[in-house]
């Protein structure tokens, strides 16, 4: 895990997972006023970071 | 300024990236929030002057647009001289290249990176449109306006913090200042750690102190980064005395890129071009840049020396200017190039284009290729200039 907080898709992934989070926290803990753009926003990150955790680069491209 | 004083360009690289994913992400929300709020991009150009929401169509003639230009000082003063001086001259975009891992990664990473700037004015210039479709009659009652400055106009700058402001809940509205800031910080970073670079290698270590140790160059280094940090600030204040933000960083460049391109481009691909003739070049297109601003006014900026010509926006301005000082540095340069002393065709080997053997490496996979990335961008570039002709 350490190790891999120097592979930079795997910090970017770990940045918007933790945002997309706390976005759909509040969603969860306001229930009242304008929470669709945050929850939408956060399935948006989530979506967005798990896959940049998983993804895999291919360092033998060229 | 810390990351950049610590890790120097690597730091600098690694957190563009994540910010550009943070300004892209962070942004779009408030593109389809506001496009849905001001009834979608066909209500939009139905509330606007056409010539807002085309490229070219009213382009023939410089009393038919807001820019005042016509159209071959766009595509000569933009397309060429200021779009090539950025993309092929500015340090900032060349350092990238430059730390690329190999040959192939080098010459992909202006096409890569033209992919993302192309589709950048979706995140950019539309809030902007959609700002000014908001203000009109038939969408005042959306509450929306572009806030007022000091001096009572309209202050264009904070069109994108003021749209984020009532479109955004608490929460994203945290994420969508943090996509400003990073932008901001992206840049700063990136032209600081591009002068810090220049200044420590190709004028400190060339003609001033030479033949010291690593360490020493590192020190100096770090100690131009934090100059260049203040100087930056320093031009802030400047900034803050036209009409926008972008009519000056456009302005900047049309002085110092337009110029400089005239150099590169006959430095590279012409072999009789001498350091005379680049020197007087590059004097003489800064020195015509400056006439040129003297001689015109726009929005009450330039006419310095006699306001002769009006032009009608700062940004068609900066494009004058900048066609200007490309051209006065390319005849320069060739005049003073062709009465001095050129140097032996041995000495120029690997920075003359005619004169360097071109590396070839072995076949690559097609979307690696990039001959096939620029054609498969250049019909992007043409249908979007269809799209929005």
């Amino acid at each position: 895990m350490l190790k891999r907080l120097n592979e930079l898709n795997f910090v970017i992934g770990l940045f918007f997972t933790i945002v997309s989070l706390i976005l759909l926290a509040d969603t969860l803990l306001n229930k009242e006023g304008m929470g669709k753009l945050n929850l939408y926003t956060g399935i948006t990150f989530l979506i967005f970071g798990v896959f940049m955790i998983f993804l895999k680069t291919d360092k033998s491209a060229d | 300024m810390v990351y950049t004083f610590l890790g120097g360009l690597t730091s600098a690289v690694y957190n563009e990236v994540l910010q550009f994913f943070l300004i892209v992400l962070g942004l779009s929300p408030l593109v389809i929030v506001a496009l849905h709020d001001a009834g979608g991009w066909e209500n939009i150009k139905a509330q606007l002057q056409p010539e807002y929401t085309h490229a070219w169509k009213y382009m023939g003639h410089a009393d038919t647009n807001p820019m005042g230009l016509h159209f071959m000082s766009l595509i000569f003063g933009l397309g060429f001289a200021m779009s090539f001086g950025y993309w092929c001259t500015d340090f900032l975009v060349v350092q990238r290249a430059m730390i690329a891992k190999n040959m192939n990664a080098a010459q992909r990473t202006p096409i890569v990176a033209a992919l993302p700037k192309m589709l950048m004015p979706l995140i950019v210039v539309l809030p902007g449109v959609i700002a000014i479709a908001l203000m009109t009659p038939a969408l005042q009652s959306k509450g929306y306006s572009i806030p007022v400055n000091e001096a009572g106009g309209t202050d264009y700058t904070m069109t994108l913090p003021s749209l984020i402001a009532h479109y955004y809940p608490s929460g994203l509205l945290g994420v969508g200042i943090t996509a400003l800031i990073a932008s901001f910080m992206s840049g700063m970073a990136g032209n600081v750690t591009a002068f810090n670079s220049v200044f420590t290698y190709d004028i400190y270590q060339s003609y001033f102190v030479r033949n010291k140790s690593d360490r020493h160059y590192l020190i100096v280094g770090k100690m131009i980064t934090v100059a260049g940090i203040l100087f930056s600030i320093g031009t802030a204040y400047i900034a803050r005395s036209f009409n926008n933000i972008n009519d000056f960083l456009q302005l900047v460049f049309s002085f110092v890129n337009g110029p400089l391109f005239a150099t590169f481009l006959l430095g590279m691909f012409w072999k009789r071009t001498t350091g005379h003739g680049a020197f007087c070049g590059l004097l003489a297109g800064t020195l015509a840049a400056a006439i040129t601003h003297g001689l015109t006014i726009a929005e009450g900026k330039g006419g310095w020396i006699a306001p002769l010509y009006e032009i009608r926006s700062g940004l068609g301005q900066a494009f004058i200017v900048a066609g200007v000082s490309w051209t006065a540095n390319f005849i320069v340069t060739i005049i003073v190039s062709l009465a001095t002393k050129p140097k032996s065709e041995d000495e120029l080997k690997g920075l003359v284009y005619s004169l360097t053997k071109i590396q070839k490496g072995p076949k690559k996979r097609w979307y690696l290729d990039p001959v096939v990335l620029s054609i498969l961008l250049l019909v992007a570039t043409v249908l979007l200039n269809i799209i929005f002709f």
